[in-house]
């Protein structure tokens, strides 16, 4: 007996040390792995990580290898392009990327790109194609596609796969971006109504809204910007009429005066919403100051029950719900939905917000073609947009809720770069058309007759 | 201590060992991280004073430039914009570092470089319309100070770069005016970064990062995201927005560090210094904490090796303890054998002893009864005068064995202080009349007649200093003193004094304290014919102790002594004792002849005992009784008259030959075929000793009595277990006048037999004065039974059940 209690108490106090000391250098790995067999829920993650891990990063050269890459772009801040560094330090812990921000970028880019500390990596933007300032960056450009990278591009929607016009692929779309509205998903189920989807719905949508008290239901940047109310707004329904009718592009292009009416349907159902009351411009105005944080501050108040504005702005949404004392005090969800411009529904703009280029002339090309091989997955691409609240290029919408409504959205209703060849100038001239029917300052007829000499404010 | 308390303040021990290690461990690993930190502070200081220092150097040359361009135009020849460029070219050393002279006065912010744009190696002009990095600076009047610009795009090679700026003056070619200018020395960042890279030390994680007023980094290491640091800070260190401002004023404002958490939520320090001569610049020095904190481990194989070491001598002292425990149970049973021993021997002492007294005295008894001759009678008185005193030495050696065997109980009764001091004063009379000692009784009239206490122990008490009183005095007198005062606090209760004072040779002070020692005979030589054990006195005591009280001694040696006490009793009749002397003489009247205590012809009884003397004692004392005894001197001639007759009571003796008792009564326990299942059977034995008691009971014994028998024990014995239909009164001629309360029981139970209808009550009681009392009042009306317990109170009634089936079957 007394033996029996002797050995109970030793062991038990030599356990208790033995595991007091192994405690102390308790790998996180091993808590993690201890943690996956606790419930099932865990379980069923880590089958869903074994799928992932079927499709993980395999790195092609030896793990050690010491590097130094840069990434130049236009974002002051790129936090979760910064993360996907970390995850890709995982794999080459011996090296360092930092992310650049270049100031005056379009015009900065390209000295840098051939001059002494050239970065290894670029973004470049859609209509930098074709102007021949910026050749050299494409020309600078790595061939994604050549099948030795192994680079999975085919996890890109086609709609956002860039081929140029030799079939191959120089640009890796990192974020997509679109058109339309922040939604108060708390307003809409506290007056028990649905998200319209249809104009007609819309405007009964907006009546009774007004009806509960809501003086605008729709409010947005009064700005003749991309996010600004006209755009957001009617842009999308344009560009349907000139995809459903390319022979135009060439004279809209060219600013014929005839092609205005092109833009009638969608100034029309614009003026349609202001005249009926549905978007009180002068409140806008009053309490919109800008295009991007003034949106979103003014969302978060909490008493607008559709913002309209880009993609872009959605982005900003994450960090400034901390930054609103209303959204703080009485938080809400929000989700990001198409502006319903149309009979049949609102136009899907799946346009191409960040393009990230290789520079093949770079010191690491090697090292750049595997962490872009790393980054072109659905798994990282998912990741990053999910932390800057942009549209992912993947076909998967479904990490961040807010772009869920997106998900399976009617490809006849969707427009995407390669739908449209629409000019800058053009796209301007739609721009200050529907700020200056939405100001008052022109009638729908007179936006139309006035294409090609309209003159963005 | 049980050994499981020792096991557990060893563990606590050790525990608190362990804690006070780790306490000193921690203790000395924050000391250690504190060195730490103030030696990351120590490098973080020399590195922004040797940052500042080149910055300001790279000021200073910029300033060199600007003062050249400047003195020209002060000379009366001033450069215009291409040979003040030219000049730079030319003075300027590092290849990777450019000058730019842009045009300020007309805010075209346009000038050229001393470098080509690396698109276009003829194109030296340069543009800072779209780079905002003059926002917060007074370019028109930079003299004097370091005026860096913050990192930005250099816009002729994209480099990220940073700009000492200085005004000059020049002249325009075209239009022949003087002009305000802005000469910018763009240095490339990667060349302070390279720079840096020498100014670790010992630190190879560590990354420094020069931020602005803002936060926005200048320069900065791969773990601070983010293009502004107090972002990144607020991203991964959630607190309020006092909290965050009262953490960027601090950084802004002073030297020092600070705990942060990374982006990967790892604790990390940062060293956060003012640039030196410049205003809103700010060294941060990023570590990860395990960076610093890395001598730590040492701490904890230290740890490691102690608590194994604690372990083991915990290990070996329970091992030294075990020892030292077998060694104690070695000891304890050898004295448990040492006591066994001893217990045998009292047994032993107890039997051998009490055995031939019973004879002894028995016999002597009947003398006493039969012998109407004088002179024997005087004879037979001194035998039993030295039987007593005999007995009484064995009593005492018994006595002391159950005191210190913690078996001494005390039971109080409802008893008569005139009873009391009756027998007192009987006993020590005669002796003191025998030496020719006086005799003195003082014995306060108001003392209530009827007390409650253990009336066996005080009488025992007091005759043992009595008898001390009349041993130690050769001649004068003994004077015992009783009276009673109220207890102020209970009014129920009074303070019986006692108090023994004799003439006698007295105790000398430094004898006073052997006094209540056990085996202690104060001058042993001198009294070694005084007979004594030794034991008295301090029996005395331990009863006196176990009843509240204590004995008092006042001694002159050679002159006297007093030995008094106070016992609080309990008082159960106020009615005074009135004159003692009256009472004495009447009881002493009483007590000249032995009286019967009942007759019971129609009671038959076994005796068992192997010894024959025993066995005629028995049967002598009884004689009276006219109770049919029947005799047995074997376990087996007892059982075999068990199943044969009826017998009202058994009494089987222990110490038997072959069979002893407790082996007959377990075999007549098991006796089926028996008239006597019911018959309660009586251990009589020799054997004294403290536990005996418990030992007969369970062996299935329902009472025992000790020998030499006491014939008023075994009648009163007797006439609890007979059935009192078989009890009748004495002879008128043998009844006393004042009927006992046994002799009340008796004639009740004639008065029921007279009249059957009388109905029977059996009182169950643990309180015997209660049942005494409940007796007295109903007895004149019912067939009074009284038990303690409920298994008495069964037993009665099968009994009665079994004696009237008995009487029937016999009728």
């Amino acid at each position: 007996m007394n033996k029996s209690i002797n050995k109970i108490l030793s062991t038990t106090l030599i356990t208790t040390l033995i595991l007091a000391m192994a405690g102390c250098g308790q790998s996180q790995s091993q808590s993690q792995n201890e943690n996956n067999n606790d419930t099932q829920a865990q379980e069923q993650s880590q089958d869903e990580n074994q799928d992932k891990a079927s499709k993980e990063f395999s790195p092609k050269l030896p793990s050690d290898t010491e590097y130094k890459l840069s990434v130049a772009g236009t974002y002051s801040n790129f936090e979760s392009l910064e993360s996907a560094f970390e995850r890709f330090y995982s794999h080459y812990p011996e090296g360092e990327i930092q992310y650049t921000y270049l100031d005056d970028y379009s015009n900065t880019i390209r000295q840098a790109i051939v001059g002494e500390e050239q970065p290894d990596i670029y973004v470049v933007q859609p209509w930098m194609y074709g102007d021949e300032r910026y050749d050299c960056l494409f020309e600078s450009a790595e061939v994604l596609s050549t099948p030795e990278l192994e680079i999975d591009l085919d996890c890109i929607r086609t709609d956002l796969r860039w081929e140029m016009n030799n079939g191959e692929i120089k640009t890796l779309p990192i974020f997509a971006t679109s058109y339309g509205m922040l939604v108060n998903m708390d307003i809409f189920e506290k007056e028990g109504l649905q998200v319209p989807t249809t104009f007609g719905q819309l405007k009964d949508t907006c009546e009774k809204l007004k009806a509960a008290g809501y003086e605008s239901p729709i409010m947005g940047a009064n700005t003749s910007t991309t996010p600004g109310i006209g755009y957001a707004f009617a842009y999308p329904m344009f560009a349907k009429a000139v995809k459903d009718d390319r022979s135009i592009e060439d004279d809209l292009n060219n600013l014929e005066p005839s092609c205005g009416e092109t833009m009638r349907a969608a100034l029309t159902r614009l003026a349609e919403l202001i005249d009926s009351g549905y978007i009180d411009v002068n409140k806008c105005a009053a309490e919109i100051e800008d295009d991007y944080n003034a949106v979103i501050l003014r969302f978060f108040e909490g008493d607008v029950p559709m913002m309209l504005c880009s993609g872009d702005v959605v982005s900003g949404t994450k960090k400034r719900e901390s930054k609103s004392e209303a959204f703080e005090v009485n938080p809400f969800k929000y989700d990001f939905y198409v502006a319903p411009s149309g009979d049949d529904g609102g136009y899907y703009m799946d346009s191409m917000s960040l393009l990230f280029c290789v520079n093949k002339n770079g010191a690491n090309i090697d090292m750049t073609n595997e962490f872009i091989r790393f980054l072109t997955s659905e798994k990282e691409l998912d990741l990053m947009a999910q932390e800057k609240r942009l549209i992912t290029p993947t076909q998967d919408y479904s990490l961040d809720e807010v772009y869920a409504s997106l998900s399976d959205f009617p490809a006849e209703r969707t427009i995407s770069f390669r739908d449209t060849e629409i000019l800058d100038t053009a796209v301007k001239q739609f721009r200050a058309a529907a700020y200056a029917v939405v100001n008052g300052e022109m009638t729908v007829d007179e936006a139309v007759a006035a294409y090609g000499t309209l003159e963005l404010k | 201590m049980k050994k499981r308390y020792i096991f557990i303040i060893n563990i606590l021990i050790v525990g608190l060992i362990l804690f006070i290690i780790l306490k000193y461990a921690n203790d000395r690993a924050e000391e250690s991280n504190r060195a730490s930190i103030a030696s990351f502070e120590k490098m973080t200081t020399t590195t922004e004073q040797i940052i500042a220092n080149y910055l300001e150097d790279e000021q200073h040359l910029c300033d060199i430039w600007s003062n050249y361009i400047n003195r020209s135009a002060e000379a009366g020849t001033p450069m215009t914009i291409e040979e003040a460029i030219s000049y730079i070219r030319k003075a300027k050393i590092s290849p990777e570092i450019s000058g730019h002279l842009i045009y300020i006065d007309d805010g075209s912010m346009t000038g050229i470089s001393t470098s080509a744009k690396s698109t276009d190696p003829s194109d030296y002009s340069v543009r800072y319309t779209n780079i905002n990095i003059f926002d917060n600076l007074e370019i028109s009047n930079v003299n004097g100070v370091v005026n860096l610009t913050r990192a930005y795009t250099n816009p002729l090679n994209g480099v990220q770069s940073i700009a000492f700026l200085n005004n000059v003056k020049v002249l325009d070619d075209e239009t022949g005016e003087m002009r305000q200018g802005l000469i910018i020395r763009v240095v490339p960042v990667s060349r302070l970064e390279q720079k840096l890279v020498f100014l670790k030390g010992e630190y190879e994680k560590v990354e420094i990062s020069l931020i602005d007023w803002d936060g926005d980094y200048m320069i900065h290491g791969k773990s601070l995201k983010n293009s502004n640091f107090f972002e990144y800070f607020k991203s991964y260190n959630p607190m309020t927005t006092q909290e965050y401002n009262n953490v960027v004023d601090t950084i802004r404002t002073s030297i020092g560090s600070m705990h942060i958490r990374n982006s990967k939520n790892e604790d990390s320090v940062i060293a956060y210094s003012p640039l030196t001569g410049l205003d809103s610049w700010f060294l941060v020095a990023y570590i990860p904490a395990k960076e610093l904190t890395v001598n730590r481990s040492i701490d904890w194989i230290l740890l490691g090796i102690v608590s194994f070491g604690l372990v083991v001598l915990l290990h070996f002292n329970m091992g030294v303890l075990l020892n030292y425990n077998r060694k104690l149970s070695v000891a304890a049973e050898a004295a448990n054998q040492a006591n066994e021993a001893k217990s045998y021997f009292l047994s032993t002492m107890s039997h051998d002893i009490r055995t031939p007294m019973n004879a002894i005295i028995g016999m002597n008894e009947m003398i006493l009864r039969d012998s109407e001759d004088e002179k024997v009678i005087g004879y037979s008185e001194n035998i039993r005068a030295a039987g007593n005193t005999l007995l009484g030495i064995i009593n005492d050696i018994l006595d002391f064995s159950k005191i210190e065997a913690g078996r001494m109980e005390i039971i109080n009764v409802d008893y008569n202080i005139a009873s009391l001091l009756n027998d007192l004063v009987n006993m020590v009379q005669r002796r003191a009349e025998e030496k020719g000692l006086s005799f003195e009784l003082n014995v306060d009239k108001d003392i209530p007649r009827l007390l409650h206490g253990d009336e066996i122990r005080i009488k025992q008490v007091i005759t043992n200093i009595l008898s001390n009183a009349v041993k130690y005095t050769n001649e004068g007198r003994v004077i015992f003193s009783v009276s009673s005062s109220k207890c102020q606090d209970e009014p129920d209760h009074i303070l019986l004094h006692v108090s023994v004072k004799d003439t006698g040779i007295g105790i000398k002070k430094e004898d006073l304290d052997k006094l209540f020692a056990a085996f202690e005979r104060i001058e042993e030589k001198k009294n070694r014919n005084i007979e004594g054990t030794g034991l008295g006195m301090a029996i005395a005591q331990s009863f006196l102790n176990m009843m509240g009280s204590r004995i008092q001694v006042e001694s002159e040696y050679g002159t006297g002594s007093e030995f008094s006490f106070a016992l609080k009793q309990k008082v159960v009749e106020w009615e005074p004792l009135g004159e003692f002397d009256l009472a004495y003489k009447h009881f002493l009247s009483e007590r000249k002849a032995y009286q019967v205590q009942f007759v019971a012809p129609r009671a038959r009884i076994l005796v068992v005992d192997d010894n024959e003397i025993n066995l005629k004692v028995f049967v002598s004392l009884l004689s009276e009784t006219k109770m049919q005894i029947d005799t047995a001197d074997s376990g087996d001639a007892c059982i075999a008259l068990f199943k044969r007759n009826f017998y009202d009571v058994v009494f089987l003796d222990h110490m038997m030959p072959d069979k002893d008792g407790i082996e007959t009564i377990k075999e007549m326990k098991e006796c089926a075929d028996t008239p006597n299942q019911k018959t309660p059977v009586i251990c009589l034995t020799a054997n004294a000793v403290s536990g005996m008691r418990e030992t007969y009971i369970n062996a299935g014994f329902d009472d025992y009595l000790t020998k030499p028998i006491d014939t008023n024990r075994l009648e009163s014995m007797l006439l609890s277990y007979l059935p009192e239909d078989l009890l009748e009164q004495p002879d008128a001629t043998q009844a006393t006048e004042t009927k006992t309360e046994n002799d009340k029981k008796v004639a009740s139970n004639e008065e029921k037999s007279k009249a059957e209808n009388i109905q029977s009550i059996l009182i169950v009681s643990e309180d015997v004065g209660f049942l005494k009392r409940i007796r007295a009042r109903l007895s004149g009306r019912y067939n009074v039974a009284v038990v303690k317990t409920e298994e008495q109170a069964l037993a009665y009634l099968q009994k009665q059940e079994a004696i009237d089936t008995e009487r029937r079957e016999h009728e």
